[in-house]
């Protein structure tokens, strides 16, 4: 088996465990241009906190997979401090070593979530 | 032939098909190109010294060799620094001049997005409308659209001789005919970055007014491109940038410009380059036509009946019609398959195989037939061989599995 198309990674790009939406969540979205990876983020936030995360987008099996494993990473943390992250810490998480390239589909759910406004950090 | 290319020396495993982005250099170009900085680095046509002169004689045979090469005339032949600063060049000198609010623009839906974005933003700048040739569900250019879509305010269409996406080669010659049928005022630029490593041009037989190369295309080095301007209509493209070399003489408070192609290419020119270009056509010429051809479509051949053997690949662009080159794009059609990416990224990683992966510089003709997620894109060069193919079909073949 391939290190970067490891088990976990091909589980999470055919059954991604968050995948959907969510009523009356925060939606946002990003594109990757260059590999046309496209995904949409739903969260819901009570008082700073992410309660739900779900997703939905086509792309390479990276980009879904980190998405999916991110939507796990975040639930639970506060959205001052997601937007915080640093992709390496998803790149931890999927437990493989990304090109700089690769990089750009791995963090392209992260990327979304920064995109938020501060002003709904209060929600 | 992989003897000719250094490349290969330094990475004997490489199974390099991404021709359609830049081709590999042989080593008589890079030789060139290191012969001027090593031998003769001088500035041209200003200095008296013996150095001077030799750079200057061999940029002007350059140039004469180029022109050769596309059946040109030498004046005809204004150095850019590639295609997309040719087709910019057009836009931006003769289109500023010619184009007004309410004409007409004419492209192609598979155009790269160089020849696209430059006349889109023309348009809108100016208030002209831009306007679309089909590509049918064959992948071809939908000809008969031409009737409808050329009337007199159309002042210029611009296409690709070959799409860098589907492969398609288009029947230039019969389109500039129809075209000019309909409207000879109306002015016809070719995008030849995917055709002149290729096949012959004759821009003179094809009756075109624009014909945009780059030279790193032609196996030739990057930063040098070729604009041909049919020498009748150059009094309708002012330039636009203003410099040194591309004057006759200066006064306080006016200038007399240059003949051209020179009042097109203020400063010093990317000289070594456009002297190792000569080279690559010269490597071309020696190599000759009818084996690239030849070798080209035999392998054309090849890729194709094998590509089809893999279950639920699809092919963007025409069936092997013996109107394409050896550029073919394709996707998995079924639901969580390798997307592109991760298609590109394990044959590099596993195989040393070298392909494009994305849109390609042509997104809306993606979108047109549903690739939302992009292609895989395979491109033949002159070092190609049966082998490369093997090693490709293999590794599809790895990658498949690892997703099945």
């Amino acid at each position: 088996m391939d290190d970067l198309y490891k088990e976990i990674i091909l589980e999470r790009y055919k059954n991604p465990k968050n995948l959907g939406t969510i009523k009356g969540g925060i939606q946002v979205e990003e594109i990757n241009a260059l590999c046309g990876d496209k995904i949409k983020i739903w969260l819901e936030v009570k008082n700073g906190t992410i309660t739900d995360a779900k997703f939905e987008g086509s792309g390479c099996a990276i980009s879904v997979a980190a998405t999916d494993i991110l939507m796990d990473m975040i639930k639970g943390k506060k959205i001052v401090d997601v937007q915080q992250m640093s992709g390496a810490e998803i790149e931890n998480e999927m437990g493989i070593e990304l090109s700089s390239v690769r990089k750009r589909c791995a963090y392209i759910g992260l990327e979304a979530i920064k995109k938020i406004k501060n002003s709904l950090n209060n929600l | 032939m992989k003897n000719n290319f250094p490349i290969f020396q330094n990475n004997p495993d490489l199974v390099y098909l991404d021709s359609a982005a830049t081709g590999l250099k042989p080593a008589s170009v890079i030789l060139s190109e290191m012969e001027y900085y090593t031998k003769y680095s001088a500035n041209i046509h200003r200095g008296l010294y013996q150095i001077s002169q030799i750079a200057s004689d061999q940029y002007d045979q350059s140039r004469q060799i180029i022109a050769d090469f596309i059946h040109a005339k030498v004046n005809e032949i204004i150095f850019t620094s590639g295609t997309t600063a040719s087709i910019n060049l057009v836009a931006q000198t003769w289109g500023q001049q010619n184009i007004k609010s309410g004409d007409e623009i004419v492209i192609t839906q598979m155009e790269h997005h160089s020849n696209l974005v430059p006349w889109q933003q023309l348009a809108k700048n100016k208030k002209a409308k831009l306007k679309y040739i089909p590509v049918t569900s064959d992948f071809l250019l939908d000809l008969k659209s031409l009737s409808k879509l050329i009337n007199p305010k159309t002042k210029i269409v611009a296409l690709t001789h070959v799409s860098n996406v589907l492969g398609t080669i288009n029947p230039i010659k019969k389109i500039i005919q129809t075209i000019k049928k309909i409207n000879p005022k109306t002015l016809v630029l070719v995008d030849g970055a995917q055709a002149v490593a290729h096949f012959p041009i004759d821009v003179a037989d094809l009756g075109v007014d624009f014909y945009a190369f780059s030279g790193h295309k032609l196996y030739g080095p990057t930063g040098i491109g070729v604009l041909y301007v049919n020498q009748k209509i150059y009094s309708s493209i002012p330039p636009s940038s203003f410099g040194g070399g591309a004057i006759k003489e200066v006064f306080w408070d006016k200038t007399i410009l240059d003949n051209p192609p020179f009042c097109y290419e203020p400063g010093t020119p990317p000289i070594a380059q456009a002297i190792a270009l000569g080279q690559a056509i010269k490597f071309i010429q020696k190599v000759g036509w009818s084996k690239i051809t030849q070798h080209e479509q035999d392998l054309t051949n090849y890729l194709f009946q094998k590509l089809t053997t893999i279950s639920d690949l699809k092919i963007l662009g025409p069936n092997n019609n013996g109107q394409r080159l050896g550029v073919i794009s394709f996707a998995f059609s079924k639901p969580k398959s390798p997307a592109p990416h991760d298609i590109g990224d394990l044959l590099s990683q596993k195989f040393n195989i070298a392909v494009r992966t994305g849109f390609h510089c042509a997104m809306p003709l993606h979108h047109l037939f549903g690739f939302d997620t992009g292609t895989t894109r395979v491109s033949l060069g002159i070092y190609n061989t049966h082998q490369d193919i093997d090693k490709l079909i293999n590794g599809l073949n790895y990658v498949v599995k690892i997703f099945s």
